[in-house]
C-alpha cells in the first residue's frame, strides 16, 4: 500500500509557521525507513528542522528536491507501507 | 533562492506525532493563541510533545514592534473575557503541571491589560491547584498598580524580560521599552516581596561583548532576579533583524556559569533556551523552595 508522507502543520495559528525549505534529503529512493527515522531536513528562518517518517516503509518516489520551498501539508515523498 | 545554513547545533526535529497533535488541536478548538506558534519558535516539537505550551493572552497583535520578534504589530481586538476561563481549561485538558502565561503589550488598555494577565491566573489556580504558573509580562509603563495586580494573583514565578544588554537594547526593542525601565519592573516586583520568584531573561547573537552579558547578569542580580535564562536570538523572517553571531553551545554553558558564580539561584543558558523553556526546572532549584516556602507561611497566617 502507498502512503504519502507530508509536512506536518505546525498549528492552526495564522501566524504559525507555514512552510521552509528543502536542505537536504537524509534517505534515497529504495531505502527502507523505521517510524520515525530521519527523513528530510528543512530550514526556516530560523533554524533547521529534521523531518522524521511517521510510518515504516520503502522509499517509492520523491516528490521535492533541495532548494523547493515546501508548504505545511505538502508529500515530501510516497512510502511503500505494509 | 539559496538553502539558508545554520550552525550543526541550531537543529531541532520538525513537531509532529500524537502528543503534539493533541495540544496542536485543543488550541485551535478552543481559538487559543500559544507564543510558541506566534514566535515561530524551535522548541514547539518537544515542548508540544511533552504536552506543555506557553500561552500568549489578549490577542496575537501587540502595540509594540520590536524587530526580533515574529508577532504581528498593530491595533488589536478587544479583551475576550472568557479568555481566563477558557486557559483553565485548556490547562486542565492537558493536565499541565506548571504552565507559562504570556502576552502581546497592550498599551491601548488602561491597566496594559493587568487584570486580564491577573484573572488568567486566579482562573488557572482555581481550577487546577497543583498547577503553578509563570507570569511572562510586558512592562506596564512601570505602573507600580498593574505589577502588583499580577502579583496579587500570586504566580509562582513573575518574569519580565530584559531582553537584550544595554548596549543593544535600542537597536531591536522597541522605543517604548527601556533597559532601565525594565531592571525598575524587576526591583519593583521584588520590592513587593511575597512568595514569587523574579526571573529574566535576554537574547545573545545581537552584536553584545562578553562584558556586555556580566553587566546585564550583573543588574539583573542587583535589582532583584533570583533567576535568569540566556538564549540564542534567532532571526524569524527576513524582515526581522539579521543574527549577528550564532554563539557556541560551550559559550553558553560558561555563561551560565558566570551566572552561578555571581549569585544567582538559578541560571540556564543555550541556543534554544528561551525564557518559557523547562521553566518548571526552576521550581525545583532551592532558591525557589525558599520563596514559595513563604507562601506556605502566608497561607497558615504566620
Amino acid at each position: 500500500m502507498e502512503f504519502e508522507v507530508k509536512l506536518p502543520s505546525l498549528g492552526d495559528d495564522d501566524d504559525a509557521v507555514q512552510g521552509g525549505m528543502v536542505a537536504l534529503w537524509l534517505a534515497k529512493v529504495g531505502d527502507s525507513l523505521a517510524a520515525e527515522d530521519d527523513l528530510i531536513e528543512i530550514t526556516t528562518d530560523k533554524a533547521a528542522f529534521v523531518v522524521p517518517t511517521p510510518k515504516a516503509g520503502k522509499i517509492l518516489r520523491i516528490n521535492v528536491n533541495e532548494g523547493d520551498d515546501v508548504r505545511v501539508g505538502d508529500v515530501l515523498c510516497v512510502l511503500e507501507i505494509e | 533562492m539559496a538553502v539558508k545554513r545554520f550552525p550543526d547545533w541550531i537543529r531541532q526535529p520538525w513537531p509532529s506525532g500524537a502528543a503534539f497533535r493533541e495540544v496542536k488541536d485543543l488550541m485551535g478548538d478552543m481559538d487559543l493563541h500559544t507564543v510558541c506558534q506566534s514566535a515561530h519558535c524551535p522548541n514547539q516539537a518537544e515542548c508540544w510533545g511533552r504536552g506543555t505550551a506557553t500561552f500568549m493572552v489578549m490577542g496575537n497583535t501587540c502595540t509594540r514592534h520590536c524587530t526580533y520578534c515574529a508577532v504581528n504589530s498593530g491595533q488589536p481586538g478587544p479583551l475576550d473575557p472568557e479568555e481566563p476561563t477558557k486557559i483553565a481549561e485548556a490547562v486542565h485538558r492537558l493536565g499541565l503541571k506548571h504552565t507559562v502565561i504570556t502576552s502581546v503589550t497592550r498599551d491601548d488598555l488602561p491597566d496594559g491589560g493587568a487584570d486580564h494577565v491577573a484573572r488568567t491566573i486566579e482562573a488557572i489556580h482555581a481550577q487546577n491547584p497543583e498547577c503553578t504558573v509563570e507570569a511572562l509580562v510586558q512592562d506596564f509603563c512601570g505602573a507600580e498598580k498593574d505589577i502588583a495586580r499580577v502579583l496579587q494573583a500570586k504566580p509562582e514565578i513573575f518574569s519580565h524580560n530584559i531582553e537584550l544588554v544595554e548596549s543593544r537594547f535600542h537597536t531591536m526593542r522597541d522605543r517604548r521599552f527601556t533597559y532601565q525601565g525594565s531592571l525598575d519592573v524587576l526591583r519593583m516586583a521584588r520590592g513587593m516581596g511575597g512568595p514569587t520568584v523574579i526571573k529574566s531573561a535576554f537574547m545573545l547573537g545581537c552584536g553584545e561583548t562578553e562584558e556586555d552579558v556580566h553587566k546585564t547578569l550583573h543588574d539583573l542580580l542587583d535589582h532583584g532576579c533570583d533567576a535568569v535564562s540566556i538564549g540564542q536570538y534567532l532571526q524569524p523572517t527576513p524582515k526581522h533583524g539579521d543574527v549577528h553571531t550564532f554563539i557556541h553551545p560551550d559559550q553558553f554553558k560558561t555563561f551560565e556559569e558566570v551566572a552561578y558564580a555571581m549569585g544567582f539561584g538559578f541560571a540556564v543558558a543555550g541556543p534554544f533556551v528561551r525564557s518559557s523553556y523547562r521553566s518548571e526546572t526552576l521550581l525545583e532549584a532551592p532558591v525557589a523552595k525558599a520563596r514559595l516556602g513563604q507562601a506556605v507561611e502566608h497561607s497558615h497566617g504566620i
